[in-house]
């Protein structure tokens, strides 16, 4: 639960109380792994506040929002603004990219937004790991198999709103797969089928880059479930990859 | 103004600005100035043009740092121009279908129509199982992922793609890959740009691939082309419509454009001064136009669906709110649409799904949401069950059939009597299943030609 006051007083501190306040040495480390992504300059040349991002942003309509603000406050680094805004603005972002498509000068507020998400990962931010605890399904299912979506998601009861429609043919759903005319397809826990060596594969990606790092930051649940998926899986494939020396000799 | 104001108004604007006090008339001018403008082509090409990475690419291969996977004559090229009026080569056969897990998971009548029209047309293909989700979904959502992690992804599905042949003796760069999801395809693009600008990053995920065994020739492998479904599917259209068996000249159609499809890296979408005046993006709106249907323009055509990446799943309410209020309600009012169509995973699905919800806060909102592929595959005569897998869809898609004169219930009655057979393991096949493993677990030579 979040402490009563205002989000400035809660994230940043309050001037007028004995509140600690972030420290501006983190404020400038948080700037500056903002800055050395090397997206930073590709997304951010400079900004006259037409505005004409925000009018056209989907997520201003709904929420307190605004990709000017954010061009603004990483233009005149303003680092208490971008701290801020990190905790639950940039979450509201939609990612279409209509901002960018119409910037005068070619920033890309979206552009910036993931890389502010990625540096809020970074940090361990409480604000990330509550914005992204509902997300979880998705990164068991993306970093555990390759694929982001599985038919076994999609149940009524997880999407209640979606209506009585999941499908409109009254039969089990490993036979409606089954009935799918792609043979990759007859499948329930993935979207297609996908072999083991390209999970093997997909696992080397993923701690090769960091990802695994990022997923312990901010669920380590998730990441020791996961890390126990990849052990099994490539306990299955060196079992395999033994079976073919075998039967070469 | 309201009562309490007492005439006063404050503007904030300062001292310089002065109000317009324009005539209803002179401001319905100024918006159509506007509107003339916004949203169109020129907002876009009014800007400074960006450079051509496929220049950075050329050149890097003469370096001998990367090596291209080129669209050849075997793959029966086709050409288009791009925003720019630059061209780009769409392969039309010899192709590796790079799914799309949302389309897979959740609408799999988008790419089985596919395919089946590839049938139609003798396109050969492959759909195999050496292939992971491009990951941007998650990672766009999320922020969980890196642009090293999305490059690194992004190489080793296409360097798959280029050996894929192998398997049953064929040269590499044999089949060329076919991006299904508009999310990939956006999302290739971008980190096709990085790595062809930055050197550090090629050292990077060079290691990454070189670990993996998927460099070619020691090199980094950077297809020549990334093409979208969608593309193929224009470039085909003519032909798809010699196939045409349906007649679907009454049907007024709404286009709804995926962002990453056209807005993300604006430079490569296809534009056609023939559709929309070439104000709009080309694909989807010229295959359907093909087919004969009337494509509605609407004032909300240039507006996202909706999907948000993390929104669908974690914050639906604003997923379903503008799905309803920026889309859909706008198609049936302005246009008085009979369908939607899309060119994305996560566009069909927001706006497919998000209709019956409305019915609580009084929006009561009904339009059938469908493929560019799926409207095609119908309109040449798929089944809209064993093929189209119409029933995944939850809007109401039995109203589109009818208004095409296409019986839906007995279609549904021999559906269900059809799945009898799937049971006894006799459904049908778009393609023999043995095809679907290259490599590793589960692979076994056999010879397709000599059968």
């Amino acid at each position: 639960m979040h402490a009563a006051g205002t989000r400035v007083q809660e994230f940043i501190g309050d001037p007028v109380s004995d509140a600690p306040a972030i420290g501006r040495g983190d404020l400038e480390e948080i700037f500056g792994d903002i800055q050395a992504d090397i997206r930073f300059d590709h997304e951010l040349n400079g900004c006259l506040n037409c505005g004409i991002c925000t009018a056209t942003c989907p997520a201003a309509h709904y929420y307190d929002f605004s990709p000017r603000e954010i061009v603004q406050l990483l233009w005149t680094e303003n680092l208490e603004g971008i701290y801020d805004a990190m905790q639950e603005k940039i979450w509201s972002c939609a990612q279409c990219y209509t901002c960018a498509a119409r910037c005068p000068f070619g920033n890309s507020p979206g552009g910036l937004v993931m890389i502010m998400r990625e540096v809020a990962i970074k940090h361990g931010m409480q604000s990330a790991k509550d914005v992204l605890r509902p997300f979880s399904r998705v990164m068991l299912k993306l970093i555990s198999t390759g694929n982001q979506l599985s038919p076994d998601m999609i149940k009524p009861d997880h999407f209640a709103d979606w209506g009585p429609n999941i499908s409109k043919i009254d039969a089990p759903l490993k036979l409606l797969r089954q009935a799918i005319p792609m043979p990759t397809l007859n499948t329930l826990e993935t979207a297609w089928e996908v072999n083991l060596k390209t999970s093997i594969e997909l696992y080397t990606i993923w701690e090769m880059t960091g990802v695994l790092t990022q997923l312990e930051t901010i669920d380590e649940n998730l990441f020791d479930v996961i890390s126990d998926i990849m052990d099994e899986k490539r306990e299955d494939y060196e079992d395999w990859l033994e079976d073919q020396e075998d039967d070469d000799d | 103004m309201s009562d309490s104001n007492c005439g006063e108004r404050l503007t904030g604007h300062g001292p310089e600005w002065n109000n317009a006090k324009l005539t209803p008339a002179e401001a319905r001018t100024a918006t159509s100035w506007v509107e003339a403008r916004v949203d169109k082509r020129s907002m876009l090409t009014s800007k400074d043009r960006v450079e051509d990475v496929r220049d950075i690419m050329w050149q890097l291969e003469k370096d001998g740092e990367i090596l291209v996977h080129r669209i050849k004559d075997e793959h029966r090229p086709r050409m288009v121009k791009t925003l720019f009026g630059w061209d780009k080569k769409i392969p039309t056969t010899q192709l590796w279908h790079h799914k799309s897990c949302g389309q897979c998971g959740n609408i799999p009548g988008y790419p089985t129509s596919l395919l089946w029209l590839q049938n139609r047309l003798g396109v050969e293909y492959l759909d195999e199982t050496d292939q992971t989700s491009c990951t941007a979904w998650n990672y766009h959502g999320s922020g969980i992922g890196n642009v090293e992690s999305l490059a690194a992804v992004f190489l080793r599905n296409f360097h798959q793609a280029y050996v894929s042949g192998k398997a049953r003796g064929l040269d590499a760069g044999h089949f060329y890959p076919l991006v299904h999801c508009g999310t990939s395809f956006g999302n290739y693009k971008e980190i096709r740009m990085f790595l062809l600008q930055s050197p550090k990053l090629r050292e990077r995920v060079k290691t990454i691939l070189g670990k993996l065994g998927r460099l070619a020739d020691g090199k980094l492998l950077i297809p020549e082309e990334i093409v979208h479904y969608s593309e193929w599917l224009h470039v085909m259209r003519k032909d798809i419509r010699a196939m045409r068996e349906v007649d679907v000249d009454h049907i007024r159609a709404t286009i709804h454009p995926a962002c990453h499809v056209y807005k993300m890296i604006p430079e490569d979408a296809i534009y056609d001064d023939d559709i929309l005046e070439g104000n709009r993006v080309a694909v989807s709106t010229g295959i359907v136009q093909e087919m004969g249907a009337q494509v509605i323009d609407y004032s909300t055509w240039y507006d996202c669906c909706g999907f948000g990446f993390r929104h669908i799943i974690s914050e639906r309410e604003f997923t379903r709110s503008f799905a309803i209020d920026r889309k859909i309600k706008v198609a049936l009012e302005e246009a008085k649409a009979d369908v939607m169509i899309g060119h994305d995973t996560g566009c069909i699905t927001t706006l497919d799904k998000n209709q019956w919800i409305g019915k609580a806060v009084g929006k009561e909102v009904s339009l059938p949401v469908v493929a560019d592929c799926q409207f095609a595959a119908l309109a040449c005569g798929a089944d809209p069950y064993k093929i189209v897998q119409l029933h995944w869809h939850a809007s109401a898609f039995e109203d589109l059939l009818t208004k095409m004169g296409i019986d839906w219930e007995k279609a549904k009655a021999k559906f269900e009597a059809y799945l009898e057979e799937v049971k006894a393991g006799k459904g049908e096949r778009l393609y023999d299943p043995r095809l679907r493993i290259t490599s590793g677990p589960g692979f076994k030579k056999f010879n397709a030609a000599a059968e």
